[in-house]
Parts: C-alpha cells; structure tokens; sequence
C-alpha cells in the first residue's frame, strides 16, 4: 500500500503544521483507556482499492482527513514525470477550473436557487419539489411565449403596421358570404364597469386583439425576395411549441426515471431505508426538527403498527375477506358515480352558459360566462375531498391509498376539463354533423359562433383567469384568518383544527390542470403562455408567503422521487390530451371564414400542402418521402427494435444486482468458514503448548476476529497489549 | 467580521479546492463562518474551535446527530471534538451538494457508529433510533417496537446474517434510496 511505503521513506519536514505526523504516532501508540474493550477501528487507513494514483480526482473521494489526502497529494506530486504526462495534468487541471467557473456563473442564472433552498431547509423535500416543479413550468412558458412572440406575434404586427398587400388566395365564396361577417368591434365609448367585465371576460375590446386568434391576417407577404407566410409560421409554432414542451418533459422524466428504476420503487427495504436516510441534514431550527421526530415516529409506529396488522388480517377467514373485497367494490363504484355526476354537471353548465350568454348583459352575464369554471372548480375541491373520507372506509395501506387518491383527483381533473372541451364541441361543429341546419352554409354554428376559434380561446383565458383569482382568494380568505384563529384563540376547536398543512400533491395537481388548460388554449389564443409565465410567477410569490407564514410542515412523509416521476407522467397526460384537441380542430373544423389567418381554407391543415407545392422538387420531394411509407414503417420497426434493447438491457442489470448480492453473502460464509479454521488450529496450539498467559492471549485474539468481520481491517497491525 | 481578520493565502485556497468538493466561494464563506466562530482572538487558521462553540451553528444547533459529526471529523488527540478549520472543510465538503455518493455513505457511516467499532450492531441502531425519534423519554419508541423495528432493519440489511451490519452492507442499503444525496447536506 503506497501510504505505507511512504511511512517507510524519508521524508522532508513539511512546512505546515502537519497532523499527519501526530496521525502517524496515534497510530502506534497504545489505545487510551476507554471503557469498552472493542478495538477501535482504524479510519485512517486508505480503502485498499485506491489503485490508480494518478487521477487528481480520486484524492477528493478518499474518506481521510485533510493532513492525509494532503500526504497522499504529495506523494502524487512526486510520483510524477516531470517531463511528458505534466502538461496533460496541467490541462486537465485547468479545464477542470474552467468548468467550476463556468458552473459558478451559470449558478447565478439560476432562478430563485437560494429561496427554494430555504424552503427546502425548513419544509423538506417534499414541499421542495413543489417549488421545483413550479420553476421548470415557469421556465417552459417563459421560452415558449419568447417562441410564439418571435415567430408569430411580431411578424404579424409589423406587417399590420407596415399594411402590406396580402395575396388572398382566390376562392370561389359563393354561397358562404354570410359567413364572412364578423364585426367584433365595440363602441369607442364605455362604462368603466364593461371595461372590467371585457378585461375578465375577454370579450368586447379584448376579443379584437392580439389576444386571440381572431385578429391575425393571413397575410402570405412576398417583397424583394423576402417572403412570410403568417398562416404556415402560425400552424408551425403551435407544432413546434408542442413538440419543445414535450421534449423537455421527457428530458426532465429522464433523470428522475433513472433513478426510479435503479432503486426498484423504494418499497422495498422499508425500516433499513428510512432509518439510515430518512434523516434531513437540512433541516434548521428546533421547532422543525421536533416535528421531524415526531414524523418519524408517528411513521415508525404506524408501518409497524400496519405490519402486525397485515400478519393479523393474513389470518382473516374467509367471511371476511369476502365482506372486505365487497365493501371495496361498493365504494369504487360510489366514486364512479360521484365523478359520472361532476361530467353531467358540468356538461349542463357550459351547454346552459353558452346558450344564455347572448341574451343577458353585465354581471349576470359575467356570472353566466363563469358558470363552466366555477363547476369545475367546486367539483375539484368537493370531490376530492368525499374520496378522502370514502378511502378511510375502505382500508387499503397508506401508500396505496395515497397513489390511489391521486389517481382520482387526476382523472376528475383532467376529463373535466375533456368534458367542457367536448361540450364547445358539440355546440360548435353541432354535433359532428355539418349538414344539420344550423351549420349549412359555413360548417359550423354561424350564428352562435362568428368566429368560434376566438370563442375558444376565450373559454381557455377564462379559466386560466378563474384559477388564478379562486387561488387568491383562498389565499387571502381562507389561510391567512385561520392562522390568526389559530394563533389567537386558543380553544380545543382550533387546536384540534390546527394550522394550514402544505399538502403537495393538491397543489402539484392544480398546476398541471393550468398547464394542460394553457397547452389547449395556446393555438387559439397566442399569448396565453405568456400570462400564464406572470401567473405562475405571483404563484410562486403567494404560495412562499403562505408557506412560512400559515403553514406547518407536513406530519406525512412524502417520497419526492418517485412522486416527481408520477407527476411529469401526469403533465404528459395533459399535454397528449391538448395535442388531441389541437389535432382534431386543426384537421377537421372548418376555420372561421370571418377571421383569423386560416380565413380560406377548408381546414387548417391545407396550408401546408399548398406551401409545399410552392417549394422547389427536391426538398417537395424529400418531404413527401419522408412521410411516405417507405421511410416511416422501417424507422416504427428501428424504435420497437431500440426499446427492446433498452429493457432488456434494464432487466440484465437488475439480475446481476441480484447476482452479486449473492455472491457477497457467499463470501462472508466462506470467511466464517476460514475464521472457524483458525480457531480450531488456535485450539490445538494452545492444547500443544499448555501454557497459562497464551491461552487468554489466544482467545483475545478468536473473539477479536469473531466479532469483526470486516474486510479491511488492518492485518500487519500488533495486537494491543491487553 | 473584524477589519483585521486573517485572510486565506492563495495557495492554501486552491490547495482546498483540490483535496475537498467545495467551490471556491464555498470555502471563502466557510472561512469567514469559522473566524466568527473563533471570535476576537485572531489566532493561524489551524487552531482549533470547541465543539461548545462549534455546535452554535445554526445549521448544526437542531440536528440530533450534531455530537457524533463533531467527533467523527475531529482530528484532535484528546477526542473532544473540537474542530480545526480544516475539519470543519473536510465536513462541509462530505456534506456538500457535489459529494460523491461513496463519501457520504462512508461518513453516514461512521456517524452511526457511535461505540466506533467499525461495525453497526444493535446497540448503535437503538442509539441511532432515539436520535431519529426524539431524546427524550416520552419520545421514544416501547421497547416492544424497538425490538421489531431492530429485527427488521437486521433482517432486511444483514446479508451475512452476523447480527451486525457493516460498510459494505450499510452502503448497499444506502444505494437503494434516492433521495440519501440530497437529504445528507448541509449547505452554508
């Protein structure tokens, strides 16, 4: 061993007060008096496997105290040529500090870093990746409005502004002239209180804006060799701002999937796990920390509370399992019935809201634009709630309960939302069919929906909207009085209430319904992803605000990891239900002939192949073999045969994890094996010499051995003097 | 910070950054937490720091294992846990957010063996229980759910099934859980 070797050497004094020398006599020195008569085990000696010297790397990674890694850097120093491998060190040494740097700086771009920190520090890890996940959707919508801006927003003001002569391609309009009337104009003059409902509600100046889809041209500029197709860059985007949303989800799902799969779950390995990591070295402050015991014990108890249970309900008779099997059935199907009435509900409402709308003025009408949002938002909250109450009934382990909560409140959520969707439908295209009378002349609902992209995006706006004002509200109208009656009134009432807890997977889930209601809404209302950055960004503020001032932290443990996995599972969700929305209007409905830059087409969707036409033959070419069959089946069959391997892959790896497990326990036997060896030979010595003192030096020794086992314990070590 | 606090000489500083995981602003920061910590007397940088004064860190006054970190970074000969400024780095840079995870199981480790005989047996797993639990008497588990708790933990993580569980046994049950990096940190 290479520290050995340089004990041995003569080495020059160091000019630094070294511990290495005091290190060296602790060594030889005899144990001082303590009271148990185990041998001190020796930290100090290097791992026996640090073979490769010359990497400056593994000299942070050797658990030794400063003055020895200090030692063993010298050695390595010493040990290298100074001629050929030094200026390769000297290089690598400098790109080294290069990426610090570079680290350093980027750290500084990093948004909010010391304030999700803090939390992390006094909240944990759970509430942590709340506020994680928060940043990465703040992040998402800030670059996708800086795409949507670039490339659709300021091209079509500027040609707006420059009034550039647009080829209208010409169409034979026969027929459909009514269609073309749209007139959303308001009157130059208005009350202030129509100025506030149009700003909520986004009708009257708001509907005529860059708001909304209705106000772009599909204006195809051509002038001096520059051309700008506004309906291609259009539909463009919207694809492209899908596809980099996507990517980065999956991106993000990577890292956390990695380490899902290699821990298998985590269920496993219960006791050991949580015992020696359960832990949060970050925690500060007594308060928190007491509550962190108390966690942990409350945890404790409970799963081995739930173990002696599982033993106990192992030996349920048949009765009453069958009893326990029913009353979970019963009650599934109760859950099933009360998320059947929430869709009915809301399908009544928006189908109601949308037929009153035209008829009623001011805040009645207001209320009646709501009316969609305003379900949907009690239904989220009271729904929720009763499957709460009903899981108590029906006895499934803490986990499985959780998981399974979270499945409901994702379900009701998101298909809600799929509801009204289906419902604006339904009103729209009526039905499906377009030769029912009201959608003879334009394919759609002329009448009701002059221009029914606008209309769309509207709805959108308004639940974004909505969301946004319900979780202020409750912020300041529910948090903030229940901590001053908690803190103020000390009656058994509100102790037992108690203050506000952060609950995360809640909060988690209302911010993937805004994503998924922003995703849907983008493509008919552009710079919904932009208030949707603003929004998320007060988010951040008010919710930090709450947190330290109204919430206690959790009693419930929370498993971060895995949860995070689950929750980019659930955002992909809601970003493969808007891709379908978008797919769907994009090829099927018919575009408003009054408005938007889709104005002519038959669907939206034509505007590529006419561009392509436009397009030289090799690229026309290229593009239509790319989409053809020829290339898409091979490259279907390439990413089968890719995925296979990749699992396959994940399957050895575990099996070899398994495998070494094994060898490893192997591997103890057989040193207990040659441990027992050794003390039959020791016994036989001892009968051989029949002296008095070795005896007990003998068996000093036996037990010695046999209570440590370890691999690295020193061998060339003299055996203490007593 | 006094207008004549000692500074740290360059070459020390990169020295640092070799031999430990902290960042150079890191090391700075922690230079001027532990001249506070030494208070008026400006004395080298190697002297040492009770483990009294040590323990009035805020990030280490709440934690229950704030004695054992004391001791088992402590290179001191009487074993009173004091710390001298490069202990208190070593420490830090075990704890540090780009730690390997080898360090910090390695140190997680001897933090939980608190007789420090190289292995953890069902003394150092009850002691290491209370510490998570809470000190005092009506915190702590009946003896009736330490002995299952014990049994479970010896029954999941001793694979040689010598009643004890060792570094490399420790570091396996370690390399299972995925959120032991970030929660074993202690950041300045």
């Amino acid at each position: 061993m290479e520290l050995r070797e340089f004990n041995n050497q003569v080495h020059p004094t160091p000019d630094y007060p070294s511990p290495y020398g005091s290190q060296h006599s602790l060594r030889l020195r005899t144990v001082p008096a303590q009271e148990t008569s185990a041998a001190q085990f020796d930290w100090a000696s290097p791992p026996e496997d640090a073979e490769d010297s010359n990497e400056p790397r593994n000299l942070r990674e050797l658990p030794l105290h400063m003055g020895l890694k200090r030692a063993v850097w010298q050695v390595q120093q010493m040990r290298t040529p100074v001629v050929s491998s030094s200026w390769n060190i000297k290089q690598s040494q400098t790109f080294r500090r290069f990426c610090e740097v570079a680290k350093y700086v980027l750290s500084y771009f990093v948004l909010w870093k010391r304030g999700i920190q803090m939390i992390g520090g006094h909240f944990g890890g759970g509430v942590q990746s709340y506020f994680l996940f928060l940043r990465f959707l703040v992040i998402l919508n800030f670059l996708s409005s800086l795409l949507i801006a670039a490339f659709v927003l300021i091209p079509s003001i500027v040609f707006r502004s420059m009034n550039f002569n647009s080829t209208i391609p010409t169409v034979n309009l026969t027929g459909v002239e009514i269609c073309l009337q749209y007139d959303p104009k308001p009157d130059t003059l208005m009350v202030f209180i129509t100025y506030v409902l149009d700003l909520i509600s986004g009708t009257g100046f708001m509907e005529y804006s860059y708001l909304f889809y209705g106000y772009y041209n599909n204006s195809m500029v051509e002038s001096d060799g520059f051309s700008y197709n506004i309906p291609l860059a259009y539909l463009l985007t919207a694809s492209f701002y899908f596809l980099f949303c996507f990517i980065c989800m999956i991106i993000r799902m990577g890292g956390t999937s990695r380490v899902a799969v290699v821990t298998g779950g985590g269920a496993t390995g219960g006791y050991s796990t949580l015992v020696f990591t359960g832990w949060d070295h970050g925690l500060q402050g007594d308060r928190t920390t007491n509550l962190k015991q108390s966690n942990f014990r409350n945890r404790l108890q409970v799963d081995l509370e739930e173990e002696r249970l599982k033993k106990k309900a192992a030996s349920l008779t048949l009765g009453q399992t069958v009893s326990l099997y029913a009353l979970r059935v019963f009650l599934n199907i109760v859950v099933l019935i009360l998320i059947g009435a929430t869709f009915y509900g809301i399908a009544k409402a928006t189908q109601f809201s949308q037929l009153k709308q035209k008829e009623t003025t001011g805040f009645v009408a207001l209320l009646l634009q709501y009316l969609p949002s305003m379900v949907i938002t009690a239904s989220n909250f009271v729904v929720p709630l009763l499957c709460d109450k009903i899981a108590l009934l029906e006895k499934y382990s803490p986990s499985t309960t959780v998981i399974l909560a979270l499945l409901r409140a994702v379900f009701l959520r998101l298909v809600s939302l799929g509801v009204l969707l289906y419902t604006l439908w339904e009103q729209i295209t009526c039905e499906g069919d377009i030769y029912k009378e009201n959608c003879i002349p334009c394919n759609y609902y002329y009448n009701e929906y002059k221009c029914w992209e606008t209309r769309v995006g509207q709805e959108m706006y308004k639940l974004t909207l909505f969301d946004f004002l319900i979780t202020i509200a409750t912020l300041i109208l529910v948090e903030f009085p229940r901590r001053i009656v908690v803190d103020h009134c000390s009656c058994k009432l509100t102790q037992w209430v108690g203050r506000q807890e952060f609950l995360v997977a809640p909060n988690v889930l209302a911010l993937v319904y805004s994503q998924t209601v922003v995703w849907t809404g983008a493509f008919f209302c552009p710079l919904l992803p932009f208030i949707n950055t603003i929004k998320f960004i007060l988010f951040y503020y008010c919710k930090k605000i709450t947190l330290f001032q109204n919430c206690q932290p959790a009693t419930r443990n929370f498993r971060s990891t895995t949860s995070n996995f689950f929750f980019l599972l659930v955002l992909v969700f809601g970003w493969m239900l808007a891709t379908m929305v978008l797919l769907y209007s994009v090829t099927k409905i018919h575009p408003s002939y009054g408005c938007g830059p889709f104005r002519f087409y038959p669907t939206m969707w034509e505007v590529v192949p006419q561009a392509t036409e436009m397009l030289n033959n090799t690229s026309a070419e290229f593009l239509f073999y790319i989409g053809s069959q020829k290339f898409s089946i091979p490259l279907f069959i390439f990413s089968c045969v890719l995925l296979c391997y990749v699992s396959a892959l994940t399957s050895v790896h575990g099996k070899s994890v398994a495998l070494l497990k094994s060898q490893c326990k192997l591997e103890q036997r057989d040193k207990q094996f040659l441990v027992r060896q050794i003390e039959e030979l020791n016994a036989t010595v001892q009968k051989e010499q029949r002296e008095p003192q070795q005896p007990q030096r003998g068996t000093d020794t036996a037990t010695r051995w046999n209570q440590h086992d370890n691999y690295a314990f020193t061998r060339d070590e003299d055996p203490r003097p007593y | 910070m006094g207008g004549t606090a000692s500074k740290l000489p360059k070459e020390l500083l990169s020295e640092y950054q070799e031999l430990t995981f902290l960042t150079k602003q890191e090391i700075l920061l922690a230079h001027k937490r532990f001249s506070e910590l030494q208070g008026r007397e400006n004395g080298p940088y190697g002297s040492r720091v009770s483990m009294e004064k040590i323990l009035t860190l805020p990030e280490l006054k709440s934690n229950p294992f704030r004695k054992r970190i004391c001791h088992v970074f402590s290179t001191c000969d009487l074993g009173d846990g004091s710390l001298s400024f490069e202990d208190f780095l070593d420490l830090l840079s075990a704890f540090s957010d780009s730690a390997t995870l080898e360090i910090k199981s390695h140190y997680a480790f001897r933090i939980f063996d608190f007789d420090d005989d190289g292995t953890l047996d069902a003394r150092d797993l009850e002691k290491l229980v209370n510490c998570l639990t809470g000190e005092t008497d009506d915190t702590r588990l009946t003896a009736e759910e330490m002995r299952q708790l014990l049994n479970n933990i010896l029954e999941e993580s001793d694979i040689d099934k010598d009643g004890t569980v060792n570094l490399s046994e420790f570091q396996h049950v370690i390399s299972r859980s995925p959120d032991f990096v970030s929660s074993f940190k202690i950041v300045l």
